[in-house]
């Protein structure tokens, strides 16, 4: 008896784990959505709202969720600029929530879902075409027309990339620019130097030089690099993706990116990339330019961007000088652009699209605020903005703001447009073709074949 | 009126109400939270969906993309093996310390509920960060080796031939539950068994192959069962630990499908892989279920 009721439990509990298994897509979303309600609310009549135009703009009270991605740096400066808001502004209330990149998407997409979104969003230029075509983002041209959010200071250009179609979805938070962060001090105590606009061949001498002399190694891009191969098909002459969203660079100049992986492993001046499989990618606290147990695992350069500098700075090791210059190609000029860092948005979940704009307007062109912020998100673009707050930067945010205007804008062309639908997949594709490049696993014409294949028909889909 | 209150309290009263009233908080659980769920999962499958934009039916595509999905074939590869090494071992490893907490001392209870720990907090996201910590290149495991004379660091974690085996010992490390099963078994065999056997003049060791062993068969089943479940549908390890680095070495399918679900947005492909998991663990639990006459020993003692 006691042996059947046995069997009889473990049946019963065979088939509650098992419809445990099946549902787990679906209960992650549940909770996510669940995770988010109470935060907005009231989620039916914002699309109404987000249409008509505002009078009473910046009054009244609001509870706004705002959400970012980003670092510690960024995390500590934007609470502040909203308890100032809060104070500031009789009412208004604000739940900041931070992640992670990647995490950021995740929690975005399972709120999105369930029209749980937050108020205002960062967004990034390679996201924002999806969001909009979606209709989860808010149309701000009436509240440019009205008044309340001030574009009297920003040049076109600086608004341009957060158009979409006849709309504009998305407020510039600032300019960025493809950066190498370096160890200065090491490179000093080493007699080597670094000048701007390095071609490949000027890059993987230094990169021997160093490994010859110090053991320090390399940091290319690993495990998100696809930026860095529309830079390097920049360089080539050509562009990555082509106007109607097909692939444009031939497999011949795919290659010329996987070069760069191949020569530097089997040079092995190259970080190992078994190192990568403990840290974050992306998350400056943890790239092997400030973070390492000995040079093997550590290198003399980071690639990243303008605005990560502050952070990188924040991170390295006391007595270690960081400098910047441009990523390598093989025409730098050619290659280099001005980027938007990332985007403010309001969301079709919003039940406070008025109050939102306001603080949107705030957020750019606000002086006091700024002075708070210091273009940790990328160099401010309202022009009154970025001069008001010129001597209070600090020596990152000067060196990255003249770096900008003195290295990069003389020497770019316009930003590639907005990644095309199927481009997240070549993305992906991207990463883990470099990661078996690295292994040894393929060669570099052998991943340039296969990302040409697999990549086109991801983009035929 | 006084009829319909009367009525009502009859109502009330029968057994099949009460049984009713006292399964609901269950039923309505398992309704809105399993099968609607399920429900909608599975319709998922069958729809082009990315959580952005409103799902698209578009049939069996989402199963049939399965066959041209060379990760897919990799994640279940991993899968397997780390199921069935990982599996196996706990159980051995589970039943060993069982045999050693078998005899009761003033200690044994401290031992139990010090063994069982690591069940209590294995699962847990503080416990994959610890793992991912003690082998990382600067980590315990390196710093003791090189006591011993390896000093130059090994890359656990970032070695595909060593990633799964940190994840293959974090669960052998597990063994808490399966041990506490096979204690309270190995207490119910009778001791006159053994003095029977001690009598036939049966070394400790024919003891244990011929008389404890047959008599936990029943034991060694469930947990078997139980574990081969838990060890397909393994997540937290591997989401935190390695992410299924490097080079897909250590894709968990589960893992898998919420990289497909939720990083990549593709739902709808998310949810078919959900249902193919259900499908063969349902086969595995079956296919053990079928062995089960061959050596699981069912008769009295």
């Amino acid at each position: 008896m006691k042996r059947k009721l046995a069997m009889l439990m473990t049946g019963l509990l065979t088939i509650s784990m098992l419809s445990g298994c099946g549902n787990s897509a679906n209960t992650e979303t549940d909770t996510g959505s669940a995770a988010n309600t109470g935060t907005t609310t009231d989620t039916a009549a914002s699309t109404e709202q987000s249409d008509t135009s505002t009078q009473t703009a910046g009054s009244g009270s609001a509870a706004l969720t705002i959400a970012w991605w980003g670092n510690q740096t960024r995390n500590e400066r934007t609470q502040q600029v909203l308890d100032l808001y809060s104070s500031a502004n009789e009412g208004i209330t604000f739940d900041g929530q931070f992640a992670e990149w990647a995490d950021y998407w995740t929690k975005l997409a399972t709120a999105s879902a369930g029209h749980t979104l937050p108020d205002i969003v960062q967004m990034d230029y390679s996201y924002l075409e999806q969001y909009v075509s979606n209709g989860l983002l808010v149309d701000l041209t009436p509240y440019i027309e009205n008044g309340t959010i001030d574009v009297s200071n920003i040049s076109d250009n600086a608004l341009d990339p957060g158009r979409v179609g006849d709309g504009l979805y998305a407020i510039n938070a600032g300019v960025n620019v493809p950066t190498v962060v370096y160890n200065k001090t090491l490179l000093d105590e080493n007699g080597i130097t670094i000048k701007d606009n390095m071609n490949l061949e000027e890059f993987y001498a230094v990169c021997r030089e160093i490994y010859e002399k110090t053991g320090y190694k390399t940091d290319v891009f690993y495990g998100n690099g696809a930026d860095y191969l529309g830079y390097v098909m920049r360089g080539e002459g050509t562009h990555l993706y082509s106007e109607d969203g097909k692939l444009l660079a031939t497999e011949e100049e795919l290659k010329k990116f996987f070069d760069i992986y191949e020569t530097g492993m089997t040079e092995g001046w190259m970080c190992d990339p078994s190192i990568y499989a403990e840290r974050t990618i992306g998350t400056p606290e943890q790239m092997p330019l400030v973070y390492g147990s000995s040079p093997a695992t550590m290198s003399w350069c980071s690639f990243t961007w303008s605005n990560s500098l502050a952070s990188l700075r924040n991170a390295a090791p006391e007595g270690v000088e960081l400098a910047i210059t441009t990523w390598p190609s093989a025409d730098p000029v050619a290659s280099d652009y001005l980027k938007p860092s990332m985007f403010f948005c309001i969301t079709t979940d919003s039940a406070n699209p008025d109050a939102s704009a306001a603080f949107i307007n705030y957020w750019t062109n606000d002086i006091e605020a700024n002075k708070i912020l210091l273009g940790e998100r990328g160099i401010p673009i309202s022009s009154e903005v970025a001069d008001g707050i010129s001597e209070l930067m600090d020596a990152n945010q000067q060196d990255a703001a003249n770096f900008i205007n003195d290295v990069v804008t003389p020497n770019s062309s316009t930003i590639d447009a907005p990644m095309p639908e199927g481009a997240a997949e070549v993305t992906q594709m991207v990463n883990q073709l470099v990661e078996k490049v690295c292994y040894g696993e393929l060669t570099a014409a052998d991943a340039a074949n296969q990302l040409y294949t697999q990549g086109s028909a991801a983009l035929e889909k | 009126m006084k009829k319909s209150s009367e009525k009502w309290r009859t109502c009330l009263n029968k057994e099949s109400v009460a049984g009713v009233v006292f399964t609901l908080p269950f039923i309505l659980g398992f309704l809105l939270f399993m099968l609607v769920p399920m429900g909608i999962s599975l319709y998922y499958s069958f729809c082009d969906y990315n959580i952005l934009s409103p799902p698209v039916f578009t049939g069996l595509k989402n199963y049939t993309n399965m066959f041209h999905d060379e990760t897919f074939f990799k994640a279940i590869g991993v899968t397997f093996y780390y199921a069935l090494v990982s599996v196996p071992l706990r159980l051995i490893f589970a039943l060993m310390v069982a045999m050693i907490l078998l005899k009761t001392t003033k200690a044994s209870g401290f031992y139990r509920a010090a063994y069982y720990l690591p069940s209590i907090i294995g699962g847990s996201v503080a416990v994959s960060i610890l793992w991912k910590r003690m082998f990382a290149i600067d980590g315990v495991i390196n710093k003791l080796l090189s006591v011993f004379g390896l000093e130059e660091g090994i890359s656990w974690l970032g070695n595909t031939k060593t990633a799964i085996w940190t994840l293959i010992i974090l669960a052998v490390w597990q063994f808490g539950s399966s041990m506490l099963v096979f204690l309270s078994s190995l207490k119910q065999i009778p001791a006159t068994l053994y003095e029977a056997a001690r009598v036939d003049g049966a070394s400790s060791v024919t003891q244990f192959f011929k008389v404890t062993l047959p008599l936990l068969t029943p034991t060694i089943f469930f947990n078997l069962v139980m574990q081969m479940i838990n060890g397909f549908l393994a997540f937290t390890q591997c989401y935190i630990i390695t992410q299924g680095k490097p080079m897909n070495s250590t894709l968990f399918y589960t893992v898998y499908m919420y990289q497909q679900s939720f990083e990549y947005y593709n739902t709808g492909y998310g949810a078919a892989l959900a249902w193919v998991m259900l499908a063969i663990v349902g086969l595995i639990t079956l296919f053990l279920f079928a062995t089960k006459r061959f050596w699981v020993y069912e008769g009295g003692v």
